[in-house]
């Protein structure tokens, strides 16, 4: 009797987990890096990433920009990163939406004012690394339907959706006042939110392992390997 | 209170009259909380610029209309959503701004005020215009703030030195759990910042501006 209830209550569950093993892996990540030039990064220099918001329908969410940084400061070949909030406000108002620089030019004429450039030597910024991109879901499918009653609620059905995060990082040498590469990430994921009475949200991590991946890479291309 | 007897099942059933009020009185709530107008006060802080300061005394008059500036946003319906108030903020903003670009800067409560400050120039904005886009109304995934200022330089007599406008535009993406208010409130600052970015860097290149300084270095 004992052995008949203890498989009843395991079986759901190893299902569930085999179920969580499968659509966790439903995302495939492509990482493509351009080299233009030379790169290397001494101990006492730094790196600033900065996420790019002229585009009039979407910006690059400064989670995602916080993301990258953070997990190019952990692991072999750490970097020093400085925050994007604080590198904009100390710079204000030269990193603005509306006044930041687009081109390497336009750096190079910035790098001309001189509390610019204190500024950047301050911080011992070596690069800079324009973060531009969004996280799009599309081909939504399914429907879930939810009543609640005083004694209780519940939901039936089932969605599905797919996630695209596409990024691309430019690299900018503030020594040599030059593109050095650029590495774009595109990471697409299914998720689906299957509900019997309870939702079960199993959400395809694609921003997240387009974060881990690029990170890894700008690390590795920052450091010359 | 009644309790009935559920012949089907032979399980006491508990019907409460107070408990039916309260529902009622609880649902009717959440259907007024959903039409009535929400207060949005603007609030952030704002950077010193990190600019070179131009070598003049400016005393600033901010007006009873850019002090309690608000903006209301109707609903397609015609009925107010949001009160947003951002004349606080306005001035917290140049409060922070204005000593950063000018050697000296004072605050004065009338135009008449400055004369005996000795200053060079009084500087008072006007807001013009202020407009909102939500995300439910453009169907895009960002909350916009677009705000149109007069900015005018006087001289101490209340005559204009310049008189030029001054757009800013601000926008933030949505969140998935995030508040409407908090996103318009992220919009607004980032409308802020715009404007002070592109005051303070554009200020000695407004014609008048530029004949003005020159006028008051020769």
């Amino acid at each position: 009797m004992n052995s008949y209830l203890d498989t009843t209550n395991q079986k759901p569950r190893d299902f569930l987990i085999v179920l969580l093993a499968i659509f966790a892996s439903c995302t495939s990540t492509t990482v493509d890096e351009f080299r233009q030039g030379e790169t290397g990064i001494e101990s006492d220099e730094s790196v600033v990433v900065l996420g790019r918001r002229q585009a009039s329908d979407y910006e690059t969410r400064s989670e995602f920009v916080e993301c990258v940084g953070e997990r190019m400061t952990r692991g072999t070949g750490a970097i020093s990163i400085v925050p994007e909030r604080q590198f904009i406000d100390s710079m204000f108002p030269w990193f603005e939406p509306r006044t930041a620089p687009l081109r390497t030019r336009d750096l190079e004429l910035l790098m001309t004012e001189d509390v610019v450039a204190r500024k950047m030597d301050e911080f011992g910024i070596r690069y800079i690394v324009w973060l531009d991109g969004v996280t799009e879901t599309r081909d939504r499918a399914g429907s879930l339907s939810c009543a609640i009653a005083p004694g209780g609620g519940a939901c039936f059905g089932g969605l599905t959706w797919e996630d695209d995060a596409n990024f691309t990082a430019m690299v900018w040498d503030v020594g040599s006042l030059a593109t050095v590469g650029t590495i774009s990430a595109d990471a697409t994921g299914q998720s689906f939110m299957p509900a019997l009475v309870v939702p079960i949200p199993l959400i395809a991590r694609v921003e997240a392992n387009a974060c881990q991946r690029l990170a890894d890479q700008l690390k590795q291309f920052v450091n010359g390997i | 209170m009644v309790i009935e007897e559920n012949s089907g099942i032979n399980r006491p059933v508990r019907t409460d009259k107070n408990m039916y009020f309260s529902m009622a009185l609880l649902f009717v709530a959440l259907a007024l909380s959903g039409c009535g107008v929400s207060n949005v006060v603007i609030e952030g802080s704002f950077p010193t610029p990190n600019i070179n300061k131009i070598p003049v005394a400016v005393a600033v008059y901010y007006d009873d209309a850019l002090r309690e500036f608000s903006y209301m946003e109707y609903s397609e319906t015609g009925q107010e959503e949001f009160n947003i108030e951002s004349g606080q903020s306005h001035m917290e903003l140049f409060n922070a701004v204005l000593p950063a670009m000018f050697d000296r800067v004072i605050f004065v409560d009338s135009v008449e005020d400055a004369r005996a400050e000795g200053v060079d120039a009084v500087f008072a904005p006007v807001i013009e215009e202020f407009q909102l886009a939500l995300p439910t109304k453009t169907k895009l995934d960002v909350y916009e703030v677009w705000i149109k200022y007069n900015m005018r330089l006087l001289t101490l007599e209340g005559d204009y030195i310049a008189d030029w406008i001054l757009t800013s535009y601000g926008k933030t993406p949505t969140e998935t759990f995030g508040s409407v208010v908090a996103g318009i409130n992220e919009a607004a600052i980032v409308a802020l910042r715009d404007l002070a970015s592109s005051f303070s860097l554009s200020f000695g290149q407004v014609p008048e501006v530029r004949d003005w300084l020159s006028s008051l270095q020769s």
